[in-house]
């Protein structure tokens, strides 16, 4: 990755979280919000790979962290890191992907994410199926929409940087 | 120094990335497998050094430009402050009778630091805010945080100009609660990070609609303050228990201030915590 493609994943990053705070809560329906990280992080490993996918995806994921309880830090760093390098890996080998794949990719990303995420916090079974049903389930549907439409509007700007 | 740095990338970028893989996962699990002083000090590090500076720019912005309609918006409040003022005072006195009169003793005595919320989680579980008043104003560890709704939660850390706060829904906060109408105690937590729930012994007959205060057990908030409403009522494990969901009275993601009452832990509770 050139000096460009970090200042661009940078501002990427930075605008991601931006909108996780703001739009994100705007976009909010029944307490259910889609995820700008996960769409950054899928978006970032997709088109770097799989070193550049478990940089960023730790640093989302600390980022996450330092807000969650202490408990936890390192939950979101993993499960992350985990989803930025299987992601990348289909950088690595199906180098052109289009727009439906792209978005099941998304949409697969965010469970796995979430999966290792409440494997690691050590939550309870049935708290774990309550949460899936209530919120990993509309709110993957939602950050698919949401990354769907972002998806489609930047796949005609892609750059070779 | 070049040189140094590509071999440092090139190691990460090798073998499809297995190297950063490998790297970044055991950065993870040495971090959350750490006690937790040491967590709390990565957290307190990354929070004072990165986060916080950046959250206060963009908070600074954000107040900047809604200063003048703040302004206006305070000139009104003022007007009509000014009016209930005097209605308070006349208000204050008769309650300081009847205090007399009854012997009431659970005053809130303690000060009150005003302070602004200036970031909170940026992911889908809102569990920690941080404020920006710290040690230099006054706060300290595990005091009360609450809003003009209703209870907030409390200071897990505190630093010299800022704060964290853990939030009600924080899974690792418990506190007792007492219900208003019937009067009987029981305790508050969230087992999710997301929904609040109460357990309420079964006799008492909390009903839906029934409101939850702080009960003053515990030690760390002062009996009063107002938590939530019950939601819905379910059956728990145990019979004698009632489990019930709670709606709090404050929506935490649209916090903008909050008050600390610089209440320390009584000295029992602060035994245990030094422990």
């Amino acid at each position: 990755m050139s000096n460009y493609g970090w200042l661009k994943t940078f501002l990427m990053f930075v605008l991601a979280f931006a909108m996780q705070s703001s739009v994100g809560d705007w976009l909010k329906i029944l307490d259910v919000g889609p995820d700008f990280v996960v769409i950054f992080l899928v978006s970032v490993s997709l088109r770097y790979g799989a070193a550049t996918g478990c940089f960023w995806g730790f640093l989302a994921g600390f980022t996450l962290d330092v807000y969650a309880p202490v408990e936890w830090l390192g939950a979101n760093a993993i499960a992350m890191t985990i989803v930025g390098f299987a992601v990348g890996q289909l950088e690595e080998h199906f180098l052109t992907i289009n727009l439906p794949p792209k978005i099941g990719v998304l949409g697969l990303a965010f469970f796995v994410n979430d999966m290792f995420y409440f494997l690691i916090t050590g939550l309870e079974k049935d708290v774990v199926t309550t949460l899936f049903v209530t919120r990993t389930v509309p709110e993957c549907i939602y950050t698919v929409v949401i990354g769907g439409i972002l998806f489609y509007l930047t796949s005609g700007k892609k750059s070779n940087v | 120094m070049l040189r140094a740095f590509r071999f440092i990338v090139d190691l990460f970028t090798q073998r499809h990335g297995v190297v950063a893989f490998a790297f970044f996962l055991v950065l993870g699990i040495l971090m959350h497998a750490s006690s937790t002083t040491v967590r709390e000090s990565i957290v307190s590090t990354a929070l004072s050094s990165v986060f916080y500076p950046v959250q206060l720019l963009v908070s600074s912005v954000n107040d900047f430009k809604s200063l003048q309609a703040e302004n206006e918006h305070l000139k009104e409040e003022n007007a009509r402050l000014r009016q209930e003022t005097y209605h308070a005072s006349e208000g204050l006195q008769e309650l300081a009778r009847l205090h007399t009169l009854v012997r009431f003793d659970d005053k809130w005595d303690f000060p009150i630091v005003t302070s602004r919320v200036v970031g909170h989680n940026p992911g889908r579980f809102l569990t920690t805010l941080v404020i920006n008043r710290g040690t230099h104003h006054g706060v300290k560890d595990n005091m009360p945080v609450f809003s003009m709704n209703g209870l907030v939660g409390k200071i897990s850390k505190a630093m010299l100009t800022h704060s964290r706060v853990q939030l009600l829904v924080d899974p690792n906060l418990k506190l007792s609660v007492l219900e208003r109408r019937t009067r009987v105690v029981g305790f508050l937590e969230s087992v999710d990070g997301h929904l609040l729930s109460a357990m309420i012994p079964s006799h008492a007959g909390v009903a839906e609609g029934d409101t939850l205060i702080t009960s003053g057990l515990g030690g760390i908030f002062p009996k009063g303050i107002p938590v939530g409403t019950v939601h819905k009522v379910r059956k728990a494990d145990l019979d004698v228990m009632s489990l019930m969901d709670v709606q709090p009275f404050q929506e935490f993601s649209t916090l903008e201030e909050v008050f600390v009452m610089q209440k320390e832990p009584d000295w029992i509770i602060q035994e245990l915590l030094n422990e």
